[in-house]
């Protein structure tokens, strides 16, 4: 079974098309990229799995639990209460890192597991350290946000994501928002969770990242998948046309 | 102006500030917590709620502070509600400045980015722990400078009571000026206003410092 399903989703804003009956499917373990230009609906499918964004029409599931179905041509979503749970099975991390300010680092990784899930602050806190270690900050537990740099950040945000144990972690252009020095720190964490086979979709400008993190590429262009494929395969002999056009683009 | 003057008009002066800190202290007491619920309902998505909010700031922020008082004072005993003159008083100061208070903490609410409300979202925060937990805590560090001012003009707005005949610091001054023909009295109180308001503004810096911790750079 797909930890993540998502079936003939369209969204529309207004009478603009975000996204035009997307279909893609994550398996456990498997680390998928999305790219294509901005505006192309990226961002607004990744908003969508975790109903930061209400879709259209069509059906969304994660780990088998459907927050949205379709019926009558109209998207019907569950509770709010259901959605809550289903979308904590997503670790989500931001373009622009949104931490909260006013928490230590290690206070915005336990936050969560705390108040949330109930966790107990001792096991919180021991599963938060071992996630700073994980993303290489381990001394910076007692800093504010403002005290770290932006790729440091987003580390932290990365392990505030990991905290809730979610089934698939999801990123949303996780490096736009740094410099390349600093977005090589952020890539590498990202990197090694994708050894490590947790399960991730990342929404990236950062070709080379995509080509080192994912098992396989999606592209988006206006709103549709326009071409995939396993990621060494994708960006070696690319067939599609349109798809050419944008790496050599970007490759200049 | 000699001492000895100042000395005998002082302690009527002293009894009058102490009715006017009383009046202070109680309306801040009573309508920091009220603006609070007036900003939740104002902001809130169930509408009659909402709309009971805003009629209610636009009428008490759109209305003079004096005339307020007159209708809680003389207006009241007609609906067969009859208030002394310092509880009537209260009551206006509460729910007046409950109003300002109200608009203050909706705009520093609202001033927060809304990155903060979709990572709680994500983590499973409901929206009443996002708005306890993440969104107040950030809002109060940005709604201290407007809350300041606001209750330095709450210090000075306590004369008003005296146009209802409440014996407040200006009302003691004023009889001391009729009495003795001599402005020395205004002079004190006028010092006595200020002093006030240095200590309100030092206490307000103190608590800026300290709930603006966190967005200090380095360790």
């Amino acid at each position: 079974m797909s930890i993540l399903s998502v079936e003939h989703v369209c969204k529309s804003f207004g009478s603009f098309e975000a996204l035009k009956n997307v279909s893609l499917t994550v398996e456990k373990g498997e680390a998928v990229a999305i790219i294509g230009s901005s505006g192309s609906g990226k961002s607004t499918l990744l908003r969508c799995v975790n109903n930061l964004e209400k879709i259209t029409s069509g059906a969304i599931s994660i780990d088998g639990e459907y927050l949205v179905t379709t019926q009558n041509g109209r998207a019907v979503y569950q509770s709010e209460k259901q959605l809550r749970r289903i979308c904590m099975k997503t670790g989500m991390v931001f373009q622009q890192f949104n931490l909260f300010p006013h928490m230590t680092a290690i206070e915005n990784i336990t936050v969560a597991p705390i108040r949330i899930l109930g966790q107990n602050r001792a096991d919180a806190l021991a599963n938060a350290r071992r996630l700073l270690d994980v993303v290489g900050l381990a001394d910076k537990a007692d800093n504010y946000p403002a005290q770290l740099s932006g790729g440091q950040q987003q580390r932290i945000a990365i392990a505030r994501a990991l905290a809730i144990g979610p089934d698939i972690m999801l990123f949303d252009e996780p490096t736009s928002a740094l410099d390349p020095e600093l977005t090589a720190e952020v890539t590498n964490v990202i990197a090694k969770l994708a050894a490590e086979d947790i399960t991730m979709m990342i929404v990236t400008h950062e070709m080379e990242f995509a080509r080192r993190c994912a098992d396989r590429v999606l592209f988006f262009d206006s709103g549709e998948v326009v071409a995939q494929g396993a990621a060494a395969e994708f960006f070696q002999n690319q067939e599609n046309e349109r798809v050419r056009r944008f790496l050599s683009s970007i490759e200049k | 102006m000699e001492l000895a003057y100042i000395a005998t008009i002082l302690p009527s002066i002293l009894r009058g500030l102490a009715t006017t800190l009383q009046l202070f202290f109680m309306t801040l007491i009573f309508a920091l917590p009220l603006g609070l619920v007036f900003t939740l309902g104002s902001i809130s998505r169930f509408y009659p709620l909402k709309w009971v909010s805003k009629t209610y700031i636009l009428v008490f922020r759109g209305t003079p502070l004096m005339l307020q008082l007159f209708f809680i004072y003389y207006g009241l005993p007609f609906l067969g509600v009859t208030l002394d003159k310092f509880p009537s008083a209260v009551l206006t100061f509460v729910l007046n400045y409950a109003a300002y208070f109200a608009e203050i903490y909706r705009a520093g609410i609202q001033s927060i980015d809304i990155g903060q409300h979709e990572a709680a979202k994500t983590l499973g925060f409901t929206p009443g722990q996002t708005m306890r937990l993440i969104i107040i805590p950030q809002a109060v560090s940005r709604i201290i400078p407007p809350v300041c001012n606001e209750t330095i003009t709450l210090v000075k707005d306590t004369a008003l009571v005296t146009a209802i005949g409440v014996g407040e610091m200006l009302k003691a001054a004023k009889g001391a000026v009729n009495r003795d023909m001599n402005i020395t009295a205004y002079i004190v109180v006028a010092i006595i206003y200020l002093l006030l308001t240095l200590v309100l503004t030092k206490v307000y810096e103190k608590l800026e410092v300290r709930y603006n911790r966190y967005q200090k750079k380095g360790v």
